[in-house]
């Protein structure tokens, strides 16, 4: 059974300056799944992974070439707003980073300023669902109106979480989202995961191979620039093709 | 790309320790078979005793190869080829461990059979027989240390001579029987003793398979012709 693709990368490459980060990818990322990066560390999956909307625009040495197409559409189009995008295209950072503001703030900041609520009760509503979502209501509802950075690191990142699904994205990018977390935290939010990919496209970049085997379900495996591996996460942590894949996900010198 | 060390030393250790265990027992399950075989061949009860006596060793093996397993699966998480490894070696040690209790149910036989008349004629073929999946066992082993799938899919299809030979004695059993009914209580005992060098055979090719799993990632797909004809031909029983 062949799945709706999402995403489409189409000879993709990066440049920082003179180092060629990202070497002619190709990926097609499916719709309402979960797609792992792995890959060790300056292996370009970070970097692919901004490119996804437009992170690296705010790199001013960083050139990307090649054609991205989120539904088809090139995301690189001169016709395409980059803070439009990103509403499309959510982030999670590795460190929780919410706003110095109020939790409610936080996650009420992003539908203001795309106008996606009429009124207050509508603001109300989008934040009570993204908070239910990011499964951190129950714990965060009675005090809305205190700082969100008073919470602890995981509530942290699933408050990033909520924030980031509010504005209603089709896609989630994630970049370590649990490497600052502790193990209860981590589970959370991959419990989180799994609920999110009902509704959301995730692509999350994770250094944790049994992370990658839990949450997602395809796994893309990066090497010095080049997608190595992509495919099923079960074949690829049961019986990867390429060699490379097999000596990096068992623990060898790659 | 096994060749390779892990980052983690300690984990190459562990599976070393592992497989070090998986060829303690093939040793120990090899000498059970011959010697039993020998014990059966040569009245010697003293022998089938010893044998008896350890298959002990063989089963405190093989919980400790389960447990070393269940070990390093919690530490080490292992995947790929590394998990096949771990897994591979569980079902090998359960294999050893059943052949080894054949072994032993051979040396009980040969402890009744010695008060018993001889039958003439059988135990050459059955010395045969034990011999060849001995010797299938050594290069199964083989085959798994060195991961020759081309050795053990050649394993796999000897089990059909042993198939055959099984075959040959079930019917000179039944002949020796009919001539004469005293035979009757040490034939089923020689029958029982030829099932189980059968099944031992069976258990070999598990172990090829667990080598060609170990190697490929996939199980040897199109079935192995089946030899041992003696459960659904009627006509074998006719005399």
């Amino acid at each position: 059974m062949s799945k709706e693709i999402k995403i489409s990368a189409q000879g993709v490459d990066v440049f920082y300056g003179d180092t060629h980060a990202i070497k002619n990818v190709d990926l097609e990322i499916e719709n309402k799944a979960v797609t792992a990066f792995i890959g060790p560390s300056g292996c370009g999956k970070s970097t692919f992974l901004r490119c996804i909307n437009r992170m690296n625009d705010t790199i001013d040495i960083c050139r990307v070439t090649g054609d991205i197409l989120l539904e088809g559409q090139d995301i690189y189009a001169k016709s395409v707003d980059p803070v439009q995008l990103r509403a499309r295209v959510g982030m999670v950072f590795q460190k929780p980073n919410p706003f110095p503001k109020s939790i409610y703030d936080n996650v009420a900041y992003g539908p203001t300023i795309h106008g996606l609520a009429k009124n207050k009760a509508e603001l109300d509503e989008i934040v009570e669902q993204s908070l239910r979502r990011a499964a951190i209501w129950d714990e965060v509802k009675d005090r809305l109106h205190q700082p969100g950075t008073g919470l602890s690191g995981g509530q942290q990142q699933r408050l990033c979480i909520g924030r980031a699904i509010a504005t209603a994205p089709e896609v989630l990018l994630m970049d370590e989202p649990c490497s600052a977390l502790d193990p209860i935290a981590t589970a959370q939010v991959e419990e989180l995961i799994d609920d999110l990919r009902q509704n959301y496209t995730v692509v999350i970049v994770t250094h944790s191979m049994q992370q990658a085997a839990r949450v997602s379900q395809k796994t893309a495996f990066f090497h010095l620039g080049n997608v190595v591996e992509y495919g099923d996460t079960n074949k690829i942590f049961t019986n990867p093709e390429d060699s490379r894949t097999e000596s990096y996900i068992t623990g060898r010198i790659g | 790309m096994m060749d390779q060390e892990h980052i983690a030393s300690a984990f190459d250790r562990d599976l070393e320790g592992v497989l070090a265990l998986i060829m303690q027992m093939g040793g120990l399950v090899e000498t059970a078979i011959s010697d039993a075989a020998r014990a059966l061949e040569m009245r010697d009860t003293e022998l089938a005793d010893q044998v008896r006596r350890n298959d002990k060793l063989i089963d405190a093996l093989e919980e400790q190869v389960a447990s070393e397993v269940a070990r390093v699966i919690a530490v080490r998480a292992p995947t790929a080829g590394d998990l096949r490894t771990v897994l591979s070696v569980l079902k090998i040690s359960g294999n050893l461990e059943r052949m080894g209790d054949y072994a032993k149910n051979l040396g009980k036989r040969t402890s009744v059979l010695s008060e018993m008349p001889a039958i003439t004629g059988t135990g050459g073929a059955l010395r045969r027989m034990t011999q060849l999946v001995n010797v299938m066992l050594k290069d199964a082993l083989d085959a798994y240390i060195q991961r020759d799938v081309d050795l053990a899919e050649d394993v796999r299809q000897r089990d059909s001579e042993v198939d055959q030979m099984y075959n040959a004695l079930f019917r000179e059993f039944l002949t020796h029987m009919m001539e004469d009914p005293r035979n009757i209580t040490a034939c089923m005992h020689l029958h029982f003793i030829a099932k189980n060098v059968e099944r031992m055979g069976d258990h070999v090719t598990s172990i090829c398979e667990q080598v060609v799993y170990l190697v490929t990632g996939d199980m040897p797909d199109e079935d192995r012709e089946k030899q041992d004809r003696t459960s659904t031909d009627s006509a074998l029983g006719k005399v």
